[in-house]
């Protein structure tokens, strides 16, 4: 089986066609295409193989091509509220780097997470958590506040955390009971840009940390593989549901490390999701589960692994 | 380190202080603050959980008046006002509107504002208030307030008189007497009595 690797392709979009084309006949899969102005960023799965050869035919399209581990990932940005206190500064940087690093992030601003002894998680905001892929806590300065509420905040949560704070890494690692997968000390709340070479330094530090976690979560898959692998179920939906070509979202079908979620109203086409058939008479409804999201009506469609299904398409 | 006569911040935690130099700095800056503070206490303990700022103000100018910020003479029925500053042009306007109706107001050009009456104006039109700074400031301060302090701390008691400000904050009830027993003792390290 070949295995498939996660890139960014950055380039003007003078031919950036011959790009997608020459993706897809490798056998990858573009995740997310953003133009922006001349510029065309490609999100995509390509065979590990073939990553030089894409280098080489992008090279006189002035076309760069890098690894970027968070590609096909859905990541949570975790705000305790969504006052001035904590946003825009620390949070918003946050996400957009991440995004900047291949994932898609969503900002979860929680209702009632500020404080230390007041702090709460509603059911809402567990649910909807835990359809991603990670979650990353961005929280604050003091160590003994952090102590004390993220017990609170991370109840429920069945995802890969990384946690943020004021507190060095190992004064996080110490309060922070039960342990969770990440850490990264030094990022507080703060009230301006992250611009200052160890602001950006420190965002790095983050992105390496949740690619660290997800790449444990992604070898853990591996020993029992999805029976559809995400991007391609992606593709299929793209291909077979018109509907999605006329929604005006950036990412009409998300690609999550487990499976996707498609932003059309689940009551109205979950039956028809379940019935669709990939391939020789395989349909998403055999080798996957059709949910309602917690996300407005959206639909999330989470794939079993092959062990379950006996099948792989 | 915003350029404050005196700007300590007093923590327990070593680092949450650091922090909180830097967003009190932040803070006072993005609300064009630093002028107008001349010291500024903060006392934070995360354990209690307690937040207290003492301050004093700068001297800040008074109201603004009519003949502060225009030339007035009169013509006949028309009373005609060259603006030389138009800081204060939009409340000078709705004061205009309000006392003497909107149609015999009129705005020839940018600095020109004519008033036409036909009995004379009541009074000296000069002496008339437009806008009074210290009214937005004392809310300024306490919104900085609020916008340093850490974001649970939502029981609060604030004070601002003269130009002496405190704001104490906490997530439990504030004690009766806290004032005299904390935010005094943070006052007198200012020289302040209340």
């Amino acid at each position: 089986m070949t295995v498939l690797v996660p890139i960014t392709y950055k380039g003007g979009i003078y031919r950036h066609d011959d790009i997608i084309e020459l993706i897809e006949d490798l056998g990858g899969y573009i995740v997310q295409k953003h133009v922006l102005a001349q510029e065309v960023v490609l999100q995509s799965f390509v065979p590990r193989d073939d990553v030089e050869q894409i280098r080489r035919i992008a090279k006189p399209l002035a076309g760069e091509v890098k690894e970027s581990p968070l590609v096909g990932t859905e990541i949570a940005v975790i705000s305790p509220s969504l006052e001035i206190h904590h946003l825009p500064h620390t949070s918003c940087d946050i996400a957009e780097y991440l995004r900047q690093a291949g994932a898609k992030t969503n900002m979860v601003g929680l209702a009632r997470g500020f404080g230390k002894r007041i702090a709460n998680l509603n059911r809402e905001e567990r649910d909807v958590i835990n359809e991603h892929d990670l979650a990353v806590y961005v929280l604050g300065n003091f160590a003994e506040c952090i102590e004390h509420k993220f017990p609170v905040l991370q109840r429920g949560i069945e995802v890969p955390i990384v946690i943020t704070g004021a507190p060095d890494r190992e004064t996080l690692q110490k309060i922070v009971d039960p342990p969770v997968d990440g850490y990264v000390g030094g990022i507080g709340r703060i009230m301006h840009r992250f611009r200052r070479p160890e602001e950006l330094a420190k965002l790095d530090e983050i992105v390496a940390e949740v690619a660290r976690v997800l790449d444990a979560r992604r070898e853990v898959l591996a020993n029992d593989p999805l029976s559809i692998f995400p991007a391609r179920l992606k593709d299929v939906i793209e291909e077979k549901v018109y509907e999605v070509a006329t929604l005006t979202h950036p990412t009409p079908v998300t690609v999550q490390m487990t499976g996707v979620r498609v932003k059309l109203p689940y009551d109205d086409y979950a039956p028809e999701f379940r019935a669709l058939e990939i391939q020789d008479g395989v349909a998403i409804g055999d080798i996957a589960e059709v949910l309602p999201s917690r996300m407005r009506n959206y639909i999330i469609i989470r794939i079993k692994p092959y062990s379950e299904t006996g099948v792989m398409v | 380190m915003p350029p404050l006569e005196y700007f300590t911040v007093e923590c327990s935690d070593g680092v949450g202080g650091e922090a909180y130099e830097r967003i009190a700095a932040d803070v006072l800056q993005d609300l064009d603050l630093l002028k107008v503070i001349d010291k500024l206490h903060i006392y934070i303990d995360p354990v209690v959980p307690i937040f207290v700022a003492a301050g004093l103000l700068r001297k800040i100018p008074g109201a603004v008046r009519l003949r502060d910020m225009a030339a007035i003479r009169t013509e006949g029925e028309r009373t005609i006002m060259d603006i030389s500053d138009e800081t204060y042009l939009a409340p000078l306007l709705t004061k205009l509107w309000s006392q003497f109706a909107r149609e015999n107001v009129d705005q020839p050009d940018r600095f020109t504002v004519v008033l036409t009456l036909r009995e004379p104006v009541p009074g000296d039109l000069g002496e008339m208030v437009v806008a009074d700074p210290r009214e937005t400031l004392y809310r300024d301060i306490i919104y900085a307030m609020q916008y340093i302090a850490p974001e649970g701390f939502k029981v609060r008691r604030q004070y601002v008189k003269g130009n002496v400000f405190y704001y104490v904050a906490s997530e439990d009830t504030l004690p009766d007497d806290i004032v005299e027993t904390l935010v005094a003792g943070k006052l007198a390290l200012l020289g302040v009595t209340l």
